[in-house]
């Protein structure tokens, strides 16, 4: 907590037992910026007036949207209206909403229009006044990932991104991608740390914010059964899979040249795997979560044959879901013979003592058979089995399967005795399903993290060392890719609808595995 | 859904695990029990209110509904569904008639889930001696509603004289949101604290609890104020050199003023039933705070300091000179 007025501890009213009452951030401005984009309308508003609407904005708070548009705030306002109402996950009641609108304000203006800046500067000032925010902001950049240093240096320009200039809290949050490589992610990262300070820098990984990805450490560290086995003496490998039924749509413009592994593998992928294969955090805060999510990504290794082991692919056209579905290289505006991969799977090993010798496959693709996201630990054979050969044919690998969407929850495949006179044993599957009752309560990601930045809680945000940590994983594959592409290699084709090219399941079968079919 | 006429408990077991075989999945995630316990002429609206309770909270949910203690031969009644009219999770409601009224926990037991905590409910008029109730001896948290008794006062001080660590009154779930807004605002002000008001309707226990919990937590005295209501509609806090009021005539959206700023709106409405119920769902330990508020508004002392399990005291409504009322209901 950056604020000397938000000490939880000085405030009589709050007290640790007092555990119904939420965490409410202190008054404060969150300024949008692009705010007619798609990301602002689908998510960020909704989750503003879900957050309103439990109760967990402050009074003084102020919803600030800049973008390039001729509106008063009246037009924005309705248009923040519509896009709430159309996104909301919470009941909608109209007072919540009159409570957003009456503190809703626009501001029109380019990114190079330093009086546009100059204004802005000036209302933060004034809305301590109006509306009592205490000067406090939080800038959302929803923005093109180019128009990030026109940005910055106009807020560097006005001094409203310094805290003390300002005397109140001022932080910034962004999206992905976080940069293309690892020297474009350095400039970019000391670009906003020096334009803020590091602390008060929030970059968004929307998976982080999903309350599965925040129940694996609850799994790991607040039982007993599973941390004593989770190492290589028990673990065979691991497997990480995102996949996506839905194609690129109209979004050839950014994905043209990224590509799944920088899409995906760079940050969801490799948090996931960062969460799963860390040891145990000293507390749950920010600074202690990131130096044991650092440790893991440092001690990454890429296989010595990497060519072997990092597979890429591209969909063609095929049947998925009952429709025919175009190849990628005719989604509209996708170049002639894009090499950009859709699909990609690579082996990573884990250089230390717990991890030595066990494998993490991750995989991600567009038009897969379906929507999943999950990590799949597969456990090492018994090492004895008292049963005649044909009993445990049937029996593959103890499995505990983390499903980070859909259908929330975790899942253990274990063998159990087939009902009869003789004994065969085969695998069943044992369910927890976290949004079997829980869904209506639990918030999407983005609302989420957005309190936590409003509060100050850094520990669900990567931070710059971890996202250059997870660049000098990416940039070797990359660069292999562009080695093959010179000598006339590109990405394998795979018919849309099936489980990826063949390669990613030859790379398995080299190790003597198979991928587990989500 | 099932349902049983004139049957026995045993019967009632049978039909829930052939309903939940039927439904395609055992219920894995189940967190916890509720016993609600039931007046008859409320069993819609109580139904009503825990399956929205449900829908937050994996449970299995029994709804008890005692009927004529007086009548001569005991009988019971029951309707299983699984994923049906009551919600996603497992539901039984049980009438219970005659005599069996009395033992209503030789047919709850067996169907309580599998070492998950127990959460006993009273929509009615609850004991004055939980201990009096086995459905309440065996839950680890007992929830009351003070507001819906003839004389509030005299139903809270029966809560605190009775109180054990693990009970808990839907009046005092009425003032989260009441709360949550007066320890935010307490957030941007500095200073000490030197004086505090609570308006309301005058018989709402909201209102003392309320006024409880700040005088307990500021140190000062709070007034309290008489209003035409509904519920809460006011509380002042005057620290250092601020003055804050948050007031709520309409029962949906408070007014919060601050000396030398503008005033704002903020949704405050009056939460419904199931609302309140699944928010006492999400915790299943001791409510200390709530112990300490109760402390000030009574005069009492050491709540929490009492042994949170209970002993079933046996009564028989039929020769008891006062009997409770929770066991003789329709």
């Amino acid at each position: 907590m950056s604020s000397p007025r938000h000490l939880v501890s000085s405030n009589p009213l709050r007290d640790p037992r007092d555990r119904r009452l939420p965490r409410v951030p202190g008054p404060c401005a969150l300024v949008v910026f692009g705010v007619t984009g798609d990301l602002a309308r689908k998510k960020l508003i909704p989750a503003v007036y879900d957050l309103a609407n439990r109760g967990l904005l402050p009074p003084g708070f102020v919803l600030l949207g800049f973008a390039r548009r001729d509106w008063g705030d009246g037009e924005f306002e309705s248009i923040a209206h519509e896009a709430a109402k159309a996104g909301a996950r919470t009941g909608w009641r109209d007072e919540v909403w009159q409570r957003i609108a009456a503190a809703t304000k626009f501001l029109p203006g380019s990114f190079d229009d330093d009086q546009a800046f100059d204004r802005l500067a000036q209302m933060l000032k004034d809305l301590d006044a109006t509306h009592g925010t205490g000067g406090n902001a939080a800038f959302y950049l929803s923005i093109p990932p180019a128009a990030f240093p026109t940005v910055l240096k106009q807020m560097e320009r006005t001094g409203m991104a310094d805290n003390e200039q300002t005397q109140s809290w001022r932080r910034v949050v962004v999206e992905k991608p976080f940069g293309h490589d690892l020297a474009s992610a350095i400039e970019l990262n000391s670009l906003v740390d020096h334009v803020f300070t590091a602390d008060d820098v929030f970059r968004i990984d929307h998976y982080l914010g999903k309350e599965t990805v925040q129940n694996l450490l609850a799994l790991r560290f607040a039982n007993e059964m599973f941390e004593p086995i989770w190492n290589s003496h028990h673990i065979d490998s691991v497997q990480i899979t995102m996949a996506e039924d839905v194609g690129i749509g109209s979004r050839a413009g950014f994905y043209e040249g990224t590509g799944a592994a920088r899409d995906v593998l760079q940050n969801h992928l490799l948090q996931l795997l960062a969460l799963t294969a860390m040891d145990e955090p000293v507390t749950f805060d920010a600074a202690a979560l990131r130096a044991e999510k650092i440790k893991v990504l440092e001690a990454v290794c890429l296989p010595k044959d990497l060519s072997a082991y990092a597979v890429r692919g591209q969909y063609d056209q095929g049947w998925l879901a009952g429709s025919r579905v175009k190849s990628y290289l005719a989604e509209e505006n996708v170049k002639p013979g894009s090499t950009t991969e859709t699909f990609a799977a690579v082996r990573l090993d884990v250089d230390t003592r717990r991890w030595a010798g066990v494998p993490f496959y991750l995989r991600t693709g567009k038009r897969l058979p379906r929507r999943v996201t999950e990590i799949g630990i597969v456990f090492k054979k018994a090492p004895h089995l008292p049963f005649a050969r044909d009993d445990t044919s049937e029996l593959g690998a103890n499995q505990l399967v983390v499903r980070v969407q859909p259908d929330e929850g975790v899942t253990l495949r274990f063998g159990s005795k087939v009902p009869g006179t003789t004994m065969e044993v085969r695998d069943v599957a044992m369910d927890f399903l976290y949004g079997e009752a829980f869904t209506e309560n639990s918030p999407e990601a983005y609302e989420r993290l957005l309190l936590d930045v409003l509060l100050g809680d850094a520990a669900l945000f990567p931070r710059n060392e971890e996202v250059e940590a997870s660049w000098r994983i990416i940039d070797p594959i990359e660069e292999l890719w562009r080695q093959q592409e010179s000598q006339g290699g590109g990405p394998e084709l795979y018919r849309a609808g099936e489980w990826g090219p063949r390669g990613a399941d030859e790379m398995l079968a080299r190790d003597g595995r198979a991928w587990r079919r989500p | 859904m099932t349902a049983l006429w004139d049957t026995s408990g045993t019967a009632v077991i049978k039909a829930l695990s052939a309903e939940r075989r039927a439904a395609g999945s055992v219920s894995s995630g189940l967190a916890l029990t509720l016993v609600a316990v039931v007046d008859e002429k409320l069993v819609t609206e109580a139904e009503q209110a825990a399956t929205a309770a449900a829908a937050q909270h994996p449970c299995r949910l029994l709804v008890v509904v005692r009927r004529r203690p007086d009548a001569p031969e005991p009988r019971l009644d029951a309707e299983v569904s699984v994923g049906g009219r009551l919600g996603p999770g497992e539901a039984v409601v049980m009438r219970m008639y005659g005599r069996l009224a009395l033992h209503a926990e030789s047919v709850v037991l067996p169907l309580l889930a599998p070492d998950a905590p127990v959460v006993t409910w009273w929509f009615g008029e609850p004991p004055h001696l939980i201990a009096h109730d086995p459905l309440g001896v065996i839950a680890d948290r007992r929830i009351t509603d003070a507001a819906a008794a003839e004389d509030p006062a005299a139903a809270q001080r029966t809560r605190a004289n009775d109180y054990a660590p693990g009970d808990t009154d839907l009046a005092w779930t009425r003032t989260t949101l009441w709360r949550s807004l007066c320890a935010s605002a307490y957030d941007s002000l500095s200073g000490d604290p030197h004086g505090a008001k609570v308006t309301g309707e005058a018989s709402n226990p909201s209102r003392a609890l309320l006024a409880g919990w700040l005088e307990r937590r500021l140190g000062v005295h709070v007034a309290v104020e008489d209003s035409e209501g509904p519920g809460v509609t006011g509380v002042e806090l005057k620290i250092g050199d601020d003055t804050v009021t948050v007031a709520r005539k309409d029962g949906r959206t408070a007014t919060l003023s601050r000396t030398g700023q503008p005033d704002r709106a903020m949704p405050l409405p009056r939460r419904e039933l199931g609302d309140l119920l699944a928010e006492e769902l999400r915790r299943l330990d001791a409510d200390e705070i709530y112990a300490e508020s109760l402390e000030t508004v009574t005069g009492l002392h050491g709540l929490s300091a009492r042994a949170p399990k209970r002993t079933h005291v046996w009564q028989d409504p039929m020769d008891a000179s006062d009997p409770d009322p929770a066991l003789t209901t329709s």
